[in-house]
């Protein structure tokens, strides 16, 4: 058994295609990323080295430590709400009526590019005739705010928009998770008495942890790196206010024409997502230990 | 007399559980249908922007129904521009990338958590570090790279991009599952002196069939409406995707709100409709799976 | 079954092998329809689809046909962007140094990286004395050299709404003080005065200059960019404070700063703001567009932003200047074709843009030979007469400048920093560059 499993042949053979595609796709422009992190350059004309300069640079720019901020929240925000899709995801597992049709419904979003989804957040947000402001000033709230030109609120505001944008590919994972669960199980709980809460408590959740874990990594790598709704719906104003790190650093690259800087908070940027995912394997795996 | 008392208390507190009960469901139904509403509201707001023309979509309230339906926006969108050419590419170059990126990481993930080798734990963390670098700082070293083999304006520089950007996104999703997986099936089947490729394609690939249309759904919804890979890789006509169509109604200082709206709409139907298959395909998949464990 | 699920491993090693040995030996020929091989093409990027631009991009097209016809043995292949995604690809181009041979470029700080790194082609010899309105090529050029040939030219007159007007009693002011009264009674009746996008900042840049320039009359903005003079200049100052007293008054519609202008044009367009201050291409809307209603198009004005009482500035001075203009690729093949071929089309974009598209171009208009709505000509009269054009602050700006420009514009409009500031952090970019 052990020497099938270990086949070297079978093993390049499944692995080196995919291998070999994000080695020259992927980490190739990680590598350049890195270098032209060490130059002074505009993306046009010649490159000067400059050592650690844009990474001196960096460390001491508000601007970029206040979108890494907003990133970091938009992290936190989206893992948290994690909670909620699985929640969801567990009452559509569970057996209802028209689960099915539910599912299917709640997953459409998920369908609808960026570009549509900006335009709809932006008319739900629409100062004066956006659905939010009418609904608060038909339950008499005057002067309802303009959620995407104020700066306290439209951070906030675009969250909930994200979170919304995401619904669906987490209720997938966690929906195909739950059903992955052999029924059989579920079973013998509920004859021994178990409610649907202690069902879903100590036996599914346990069972699908690994998926959890994923999702957990996914959610806030993909928040650090989050770009598409920021740029199109605030361009990260204002005044910064919604600026997140992708979203400052395509200012710079492609705005500022600050190519070399740009690439250093890309590299940066892929640092931190490092760090970050070391940490949560670290502290989920002793919550691991724990459980069993 | 305590018997019956007993019996009647407990058949009083089953009622009374019903009665609680039927009341929670109609709070969670209440919650759910909500939900349901605010999730499918979007497709029917997307319809009425379609029909709306520029004036009417920065005026009205969102909610309102367009008062002289543009139908004219569709029969717009069809005639000006190719996008019937658009269409055919956004298909195949989905289709394409979709079934690279699922089989391709299928295989990973098999050999990593099936198979014995000491490099498995490096190769995964390479896999998995593909997932944080920002597309925006790969534009310019993919562009070179692609120069170079002389596949700019190739189709391939897209679908093989597309391929590798969902590929560590895509192994990460199997891997939970396939740890979860029982592994007794596929060790029977070995203990069997079944090959170690038909054990792939007929106990394991099977088996993970929810999972696989999972990904399969995800990668498709990426791919189908990514723009700014092909936006840079891509110049001739020929090649170009619906979500490039849309930029044929974005003016220099005029957008043409309502054709986007047509144009976005006539680009979710197909992606609907596949998502509605696969999506069954999640459920069928276990069945399928548990009747052959 | 197990046929086929054998060919499919198969299938999967086939595949990556094609896809290696497509990646080492190159691809077919990529794009190239209909040229022959021994035709020479010309590639030109342009901004015109013909879905939002209908007449732009026919008016291209007749262009490239009659070139074409002209130059047997040249072909013009067209690709076309949307502004944003136009600017992202040229970026990446140019990296590469694979720029096309024909472009579009905007003025000044945008074309200044690419005339510095060698990629834009100097394209004096193709300028025919007298054939430009004086100013504009100069918009292009760097060091006395022009790099770039304009296509179109604009200026931003504060388009009104008369039916509005006539309803309060309301006349076109003349002076900063009778509009600040006119600001004051649309308010007070809840109508809004001013209709601004600030979510693409240099629509708010745009007030920002009016006021600089008829406060400090038309240098002071320029010489502070050019390092002449100062931000700090109390003209200047002065203008950030009446930003700031114009929002206090509830002069502009409300969620400014979160509103794109293309939201922002909505209650101007719908007769619900009174007052919208834009460039002249937005004339056609006006004018000829048969999609706006005849009767919104025949109750709109425009009228000259209004002289502050003792500033240095006259009435006659304008914020606007050339848009976009073609440029030329340094490193082109067939450079000699590409700049036959920008020759050719700036000659008949200028005989055709303006009937045929609406757009004013760069070159001279005779306004006698043509028929044109009233208010084309209003607009090009406005243009011979005027005293000055300011070329955008935002365009005139390096684009690291310009950047910091447009967010403290957003500051400045929010009240999140006083006039002060707003001067004193550009004073410290515009050293940082020098």
């Amino acid at each position: 058994m052990d020497k099938v499993m270990s086949n070297k042949f079978v093993i390049s053979l499944y692995v080196l295609p995919a291998l070999l595609l994000i080695l020259t796709l992927i980490y190739v422009p990680i590598v350049l990323t890195g270098y032209y992190g060490l130059m002074k350059w505009d993306g046009i004309g010649e490159m000067t080295f400059i050592g650690l300069e844009n990474y001196t640079k960096l460390i001491q720019d508000a601007d970029f430590w206040g979108s890494a901020y907003h990133s970091f929240l938009l992290a936190l925000f989206s893992a948290v709400s994690l909670i909620g899709y699985l929640g969801i995801s567990l009452i559509l597992t569970s057996k209802i009526k028209g689960a099915n049709t539910l599912r299917k419904i709640y997953l459409i979003p998920m369908l609808l590019s960026s570009v549509a989804i900006a335009q709809l957040w932006s008319k739900i947000y629409h100062p004066s005739n956006g659905m939010v402001n009418s609904f608060l000033q038909s339950i008499g709230i005057d002067n309802p705010p303009a959620w995407l030109a104020e700066p306290s609120l439209v951070l906030p505001a675009i969250f909930v928009a994200i979170i919304w944008q995401y619904a669906g590919f987490y209720i997938l994972i966690y929906y195909a998770a739950l059903k992955n669960i052999p029924e059989s199980l579920i079973e013998a709980a509920r004859i021994d008495g178990a409610t649907p809460l202690q069902i879903a408590w100590k036996i599914k959740i346990p069972l699908i942890a690994g998926v959890i874990k994923v999702t957990i990594v996914l959610a806030i790598v993909g928040s650090l790196k989050y770009f598409d709704l920021i740029y199109v719906m605030t361009g990260g104003g204002p005044n910064g206010s919604s600026e997140v790190i992708a979203s400052y650093m395509y200012q710079k690259a492609f705005g500022s024409y600050d190519f070399g800087y740009g690439s250093a908070i890309g590299f940066f940027l892929l640092l931190i997502c490092l760090v970050v995912t070391w940490l949560i394997r670290k502290l989920t795996a002793t919550k691991e230990e724990i459980q069993y | 007399m305590s018997t019956i008392a007993q019996a009647n208390t407990k058949h009083e507190a089953k009622r009374k559980n019903s009665a609680f009960s039927k009341l929670g469901y109609g709070v969670l139904y209440a919650i759910l249908g909500l939900i349901a509403v605010l999730q499918i509201y979007p497709l029917i707001w997307l319809f009425f922007f379609s029909l709306k023309d520029n004036q009417e979509v920065f005026n009205e309230s969102p909610f309102s129904l367009p008062t002289d339906p543009k139908w004219e926006n569709y029969t717009r969108v069809w005639t000006d521009g190719n996008i019937g050419l658009y269409f055919f590419n956004s298909i195949w170059i989905t289709v394409t990338a979709v079934v690279m990126t699922v089989l391709l990481a299928s295989f990973v993930t098999f050999a990593i958590t099936r198979m014995k080798w000491k490099l498995s734990k490096p190769v995964l963390g390479l896999f998995m570090v593909g997932l944080m670098i920002p597309v925006h700082s790969t534009l310019i070293p993919l562009f070179d790279f692609f120069l170079k083999l002389n596949l700019i304006d190739h189709p391939l520089s897209v679908v093989l991009t597309y391929t590798a950007f969902n590929l560590p996104l895509t192994i990460m999703i199997l891997l939970g599952f396939y740890y979860t997986l029982p592994k007794e099936v596929e060790e029977a089947a070995i203990m069997d002196g079944c090959s170690i490729h038909r054990l792939f394609f007929q106990v394991t690939l099977p088996m993970t069939l929810p999972v696989v249309s999972t990904t399969a759904i995800i990668n498709m919804i990426y791919n189908w409406n990514e723009f700014v890979f092909i936006n840079t890789f891509i110049s001739s006509d020929q090649y170009k995707t619906l979500t490039v169509g849309i930029q044929n109604f974005i003016g220099q200082y005029m957008t043409e709100w309502g054709a986007i709206g047509a144009t976005l709409m006539i680009s979710i139907i197909p992606i609907l409709i596949a998502f509605l298959f696969l999506s069954n395909r999640i459920v069928e998949g276990i069945a399928a799976g548990s009747v052959k464990g | 079954m197990l046929k086929k699920k054998a060919f499919a491993p198969m299938f999967v090693f086939m595949l990556s092998i094609v896809l290696l040995l497509a990646g080492c030996s190159g691809s077919e020929e990529g794009g190239g329809e209909a040229a022959n091989s021994d035709d020479k093409v010309v590639k030109f990027m342009h901004l015109w689809p013909e879905g939002s631009s209908k007449q732009h991009n026919l008016i291209v097209k007749d262009i490239i046909t009659e070139f074409e016809a002209a130059n047997q043995g040249v072909k013009v292949e067209t690709e076309i962007l949307s502004n944003e995604q136009y600017k992202e690809k040229l970026k990446v181009l140019s990296a590469s140094n694979e720029l096309p041979d024909v472009g579009m470029t905007w003025a000044a700080g945008f074309m200044d990286p690419y005339v510095k790194g060698n990629m834009f082609a100097p394209l004096d010899d193709l300028i025919e004395p007298d054939s430009f309105v004086s100013g504009t090529t100069e918009a292009y050029a760097v060091d006395e050299t022009t790099y770039g040939l304009p296509l179109e030219l604009n200026i931003a007159p504060v388009f009104y709404n008369k039916q509005i007007f006539e309803e309060y009693n309301l006349d076109v002011p003349e002076t900063y003080e009778e509009f600040q009264a006119i600001v004051k009674t649309l308010s007070e009746n809840g109508v809004t005065p001013i209709t601004l996008g600030n979510k693409d900042r240099w629509t708010g840049s745009m007030w920002y200059m009016y006021l600089a320039d008829r406060i400090g009359g038309p240098q002071v903005i320029t010489d502070a960019i050019n390092r002449e003079g100062t931000f700090e200049d109390p003209a200047l100052v002065q203008a950030a404070e009446e930003i700031q007293s114009l929002v206090d008054m509830d002069a502009f519609v409300k969620g400014f700063n979160g509103l794109s202008n293309d939201e922002a044009k909505g209650p101007f367009m719908n007769n619900q703001a009174a007052m919208y201050l834009m460039g002249s291409w937005e004339l056609p809307n006006y004018t000829t567009n048969e999609d706006v209603p005849q009767e919104f198009r025949d109750s709109i004005g425009f009228f000259k932003f209004p002289a502050v009482n003792g500033g240095k500035g006259d009435i006659n001075s304008f914020v606007g200047g050339p848009g976009v203009g073609l440029f030329v690729s340094e490193n082109s093949e067939v450079k000699e074709e590409a700049k036959e071929f920008v020759k050719f089309f700036v000659e008949k974009w200028g005989e055709r843009s303006v009937t045929g598209a609406g757009v004013i171009p760069a070159t001279k208009v005779d306004t006698a030979s043509i028929e044109l709505p009233q208010m084309y000509i209003d607009v090009l009269n406005e243009l011979n007469a005027a005293s000055n054009i300011t070329l955008y602050a935002d365009v005139q700006m390096s684009a690291a400048v310009a950047q910091e420009h447009l967010n403290l514009i957003q500051s400045l409009f929010g009240k999140e920093i006083s006039p002060e500031q707003f001067a004193k952090e550009h004073e410290e970019v515009l050293k940082a560059e020098e």
